[in-house]
């Protein structure tokens, strides 16, 4: 067990505006008492403000055997809490048109809320019974679980979720966080009763280590007030930081057939174990990715297998850098009969990726593109309250978008070139195909 | 069209519109015609230093015919592929270097290509767009190459049994609207047209007197004016594109299909005829779907593919918490002709979607009897109004949902849309229940799981979870 470094600013100590023409307007960072981290960020071009709770309850905290608790408890949170019904919970919300969803992902469990500002203090006190004081009624399971059944059974018809889920089964080992998907199974969602969900809750939603980040028409002083006065006397887990470990190398080309009748189109993944966020190699990452299959219409990748080919409409590639390392990947979806044809030149482009390079040209344009776009991509309230609530939660701290660009600006193309051959070990991946029937022999 | 004049060849730069009454005069919104017919509409909105640009065209699914069905969005496609002044490859690089991000997207009435980038970068989007207007290369190479990824995108969107029952539902309700054809196209036609039949395609519509560019962010109007005038000024005015004179004739009967296909679940969709966006009944509807389903939204950029129904609405407590579907879903989208409402359901496993086709049927006699409280009425406007400012809030957004509208019928309306529907009264839902959502004009469409699901999923009403 180890628990993250959290980086802790002065109590209520405003971040210095970025210099330039255009000031990211102020965030304030404070923590509480009980571990709850509070961040505000000022938005005044709208009457709006956009919350999100990030705790650390995603679905890699399941309980064996009982995969699919985490996204169950996200489903119930608001299906019943302290005094208040379903019924009134959804018509507070939906009489004042607030948006409110909540999920599970890998690491976290997240709320998002989107609302017109004068109705932040009832909404934020609604939010406090909904994560505190959860019933989890027995009705409301049987029904969602219901609905989880049936999830499941579209999941496991859809090319792209299988290849996703046998990606996972493919790279972590038995036992290992991240190798489950996130829904469950059937078997496992057929096992989970209330008392798991009251334990899950018990165990797992808490204030310590989650963060809340409201942004928008607000003052953030006062927003930090209200929510220090509601969410102040919330008590309880997780108790440290989960470490989780980073998946072995696969050590020869592990190939998955999994065929789903019916299809016109599979999808084929092709995987390493990638990296953590805190890892030193994030902005070099970020780098090569790029250039190798996100930059236009795909990178290196796109051109080869979308552009000069014409045998995908989508083709890309992409790391998942949590708590723990998620699988790099490089997905696309093709016609049966361009299978063998895609999966060459996935396998052709990626050598030659790590034979030779990058060239100074491709670096420039990627690490303008990633830097020049941190502005755009926190500039709506949902986006910025997001972006700084995952770099607080991850360790970044909240002037990490701040710092990103000037990060990815000093990565050399030696580092990104280590860094690709570092984590694209052609030879030691997982290959996945689902869709149409296909040989497996066929594919070597 | 509303808001398209035919005096375009007149030079002043005359206002054209300055939104009407309400939320217009405070929408910082300024909308003006150029002399060759391109309407420019600019919003600044300064929360971040960036820019959004979309240009669009009225041409979509609607402008074509049996043949070459498909070929606004294959157009779409080739104009990504370089023009006489820009390189493919900067096509996107220019996008990308000011850390921007790009699309397109073509549908039933509308083709549209967007750029959000810095806002420094707003005078290499306009140039771009201007090149793309008149400019574009389609070398047979390419064409060829594209045909191919126009069919994966079609055989992907195949994979989805919803998409595939949702198409077939389209192309029953309507009959002689060529929105009936899937815009994606049907395969044999994307394996026959010609480069000789995009290129025509591309000239015929992609005129400044068809286009509309929109600007939304980061600048100053006057000087943004004065650039779009330097890239745009020059284009010529061509000639006025064909118009639909199709109008679909009143459906009189129910019409029923069931589809059977590998699936891990059973599908229900209804469609009923709808208004179109311009029509006052329009914000009606907005109002009705908002009651049985709750958040509607009016944007096909954020909310595409349709709304999941919020957890206080008709159909969630009478289909969800009645245990017979595990999502419903349910669209009312702005379109030039009158288009389709649909609600769409997943049964959940061993629910016979009849019964779901009851249940909602229960809901919607309970509109056409007039059982609507005011709190139910105050509900759904006010989900409308917030969801309205919400979902313009970004400069993406915001230049969408104008140019969307303007596109259509007019972004006055989408800007007097909030007015409209605070002004629906509980007498006028019932009489739109009535006069749309009746049974001898709806389209009731079953997608059942075929193959080896077949026997669990289907025909076992309120059986067990298998």
């Amino acid at each position: 067990m180890r628990v993250a470094p959290m980086r802790t600013p002065p109590k209520g100590a405003a971040r210095q505006p970025a210099r330039g023409a255009w000031a990211s307007p102020p965030v304030r960072r404070v923590a509480l008492d009980n571990g709850l981290i509070v961040i505000a960020r000022q938005n005044r071009a709208a009457k709006s403000i956009a919350i999100r709770l990030v705790l650390e309850a995603g679905s890699a905290f399941d309980p064996p055997g009982k995969e699919g608790t985490a996204a169950l408890a996200a489903d119930l949170l608001d299906r019943g809490a302290g005094s208040l019904t379903a019924e009134e919970i959804a018509d507070y919300f939906d009489y004042l048109g607030v948006a409110y969803e909540c999920g599970a992902r890998r690491d976290t469990l997240e709320v998002g809320l989107r609302l017109l500002s004068p109705h932040l203090p009832g909404v934020l006190e609604r939010l406090r019974i909904l994560v505190a004081e959860p019933t989890f009624p027995e009705e409301e399971l049987r029904r969602q679980k219901g609905q989880a059944l049936t999830s499941i059974a579209e999941r496991d018809q859809d090319t792209a979720a299988v290849a996703e889920i046998a990606l996972a089964e493919a790279l972590f080992p038995a036992g290992h966080p991240y190798r489950s998907p996130r829904l469950g199974t059937r078997g496992s969602i057929e096992r989970i009763e209330c008392g798991d969900l009251v334990a899950f809750h018990r165990d797992r939603i808490g204030p310590r280590g989650a963060v809340i980040s409201l942004a928008g028409d607000l003052d953030p002083a006062r927003g930090i007030e209200l929510v220090a006065r509601l969410f102040g006397s919330w008590a309880g887990a997780p108790a440290a930081r989960v470490s989780i470990a980073a998946p072995p190398a696969p050590g020869r080309e592990i190939i998955v057939v999994r065929p789903i009748e019916g299809k016109t189109q599979a999808d084929i993944g092709l995987a390493f174990p990638g990296l953590r966020r805190l890892s030193p190699d994030l902005p070099a990452a970020l780098v090569f990715n790029n250039i190798l299959g996100e930059f236009a219409l795909g990178g290196r990748l796109g051109k080869a297998i979308r552009d000069r080919a014409g045998l995908a409409y989508y083709v890309y590639s992409r790391f998942t850098a949590g708590m723990g390392a998620g699988p790099f990947a490089v997905r696309a979806g093709v016609a049966p009969d361009g299978v063998r044809k895609a999966i060459d030149l996935m396998r052709k482009t990626i050598g030659q990726f790590r034979r030779r390079g990058v060239t100074s040209a491709e670096m420039a344009d990627s690490k303008s593109a990633l830097a020049a776009s941190i502005p755009r991509r926190m500039e709506t309230n949902p986006e910025s309250a997001s972006v700084l609530a995952d770099a607080e939660f991850y360790g970044q701290g909240i002037d990490y978008p701040e710092k990103l660009p000037g990060l990815i600006r000093e990565v050399a193309r030696a580092q990104a070139e280590e860094a690709a051959a570092r984590y694209l070990t052609l030879g030691s991946h997982v290959l996945v195909v689902a869709g149409p029937a296909i040989d497996k022999e066929t594919l070597r | 069209m509303t808001g398209r004049g035919r005096a375009g060849t007149r030079a002043e730069m005359a206002a054209a519109s300055r939104a009407g009454v309400g939320p217009g005069k405070r929408s910082g919104v300024s909308s003006i015609r150029l002399a060759n017919g391109l309407t420019v509409i600019l919003r600044e909105m300064r929360q971040a230093p960036v820019v959004s640009v979309w240009c669009w065209y009225r041409v979509g699914s609607r402008d074509e015919r049996p043949g070459v069905t498909g070929i606004s969005h294959w157009v779409e496609h080739m104009n990504f592929k370089g023009t006489r002044t820009i390189s493919k490859q900067d096509v996107t690089r220019l996008i990308e270097m000011a850390g921007g991000t790009w699309n397109g997207y073509t549908w039933l009435d509308v083709t549209t290509y967007l750029e959000t980038v810095q806002s420094g970068a707003l005078e290499a989007m306009l140039r771009l767009e201007a090149s793309r207007m008149t400019d574009c290369l389609y070398s047979k190479t390419e064409v060829e190459r594209e045909r191919t990824v126009v069919i994966s995108e079609l055989q992907g969107g195949e994979n989805d049994p919803r998409t595939y029952l949702e198409k077939e539902v389209s192309g029953t309700a309507l009959q002689a609207h060529p929105y009936r054809w899937p815009t994606i196209g049907y395969l044999s036609d994307l394996q026959a047209i010609t480069r000789e039949d995009l290129y025509a395609h591309y000239r015929r519509y992609y005129v400044p007197n068809n286009a509309i560019l929109v600007v939304a962010g980061d600048f100053e109007a006057r000087q943004a004016l004065r650039l779009v005038r330097r890239h745009f000024g020059r284009l010529s005015r061509g000639g006025d594109p064909p118009q639909v004179r199709t109008v679909e004739p009143r459906q009189e009967g129910e019409r029923r299909l069931t589809l059977r296909r590998p699936s891990g679940a059973a599908y229900l969709d209804l469609a009923f005829h709808a208004p179109a966006a311009a029509d006052p009944d329009f914000a009606v509807l907005l109002v009705l779907d908002g009651i049985l389903a709750g958040g509607p939204t009016v944007n096909a950029w954020a909310g595409h593919g349709g709304r999941g129904p919020s957890k206080s609405s008709r159909l969630y407590r009478a289909l969800i918490e009645g245990s017979l579907a595990s999502d419903v879903s349910t669209s009312v989208l702005p379109t030039r002709h009158p288009y389709l409402y649909r609600i769409a359901a997943t049964a959940r496993q061993g629910v016979d979607p009849g019964r779901i086709e009851a249940a909602v049927g229960g809901e919607i006699d309970r509109l056409a009897r007039g059982e609507i409280t005011p709190r139910d009425l105050d509900r759904s406007r006010n989900q409308f109004l917030a969801r309205h400012a919400l979902e313009s809030e970004s400069t993406t957004d915001a230049a969408h949902q104008l140019g969307f509208f303007e596109t259509v019928a007019s972004h006055t309306l989408f800007l007097d849309l909030p007015r409209r529907v605070a002004a629906v009264r509980a007498e006028d839902v019932t009489r739109l229940a009535r006069a749309r959502l009746r049974e001898d004009g709806r389209t009731v469409g079953v997608l059942l799981p075929a193959g080896p699901l077949e026997a669990a999923t289907a025909g076992s009403p309120g059986g067990p979870p298998r």
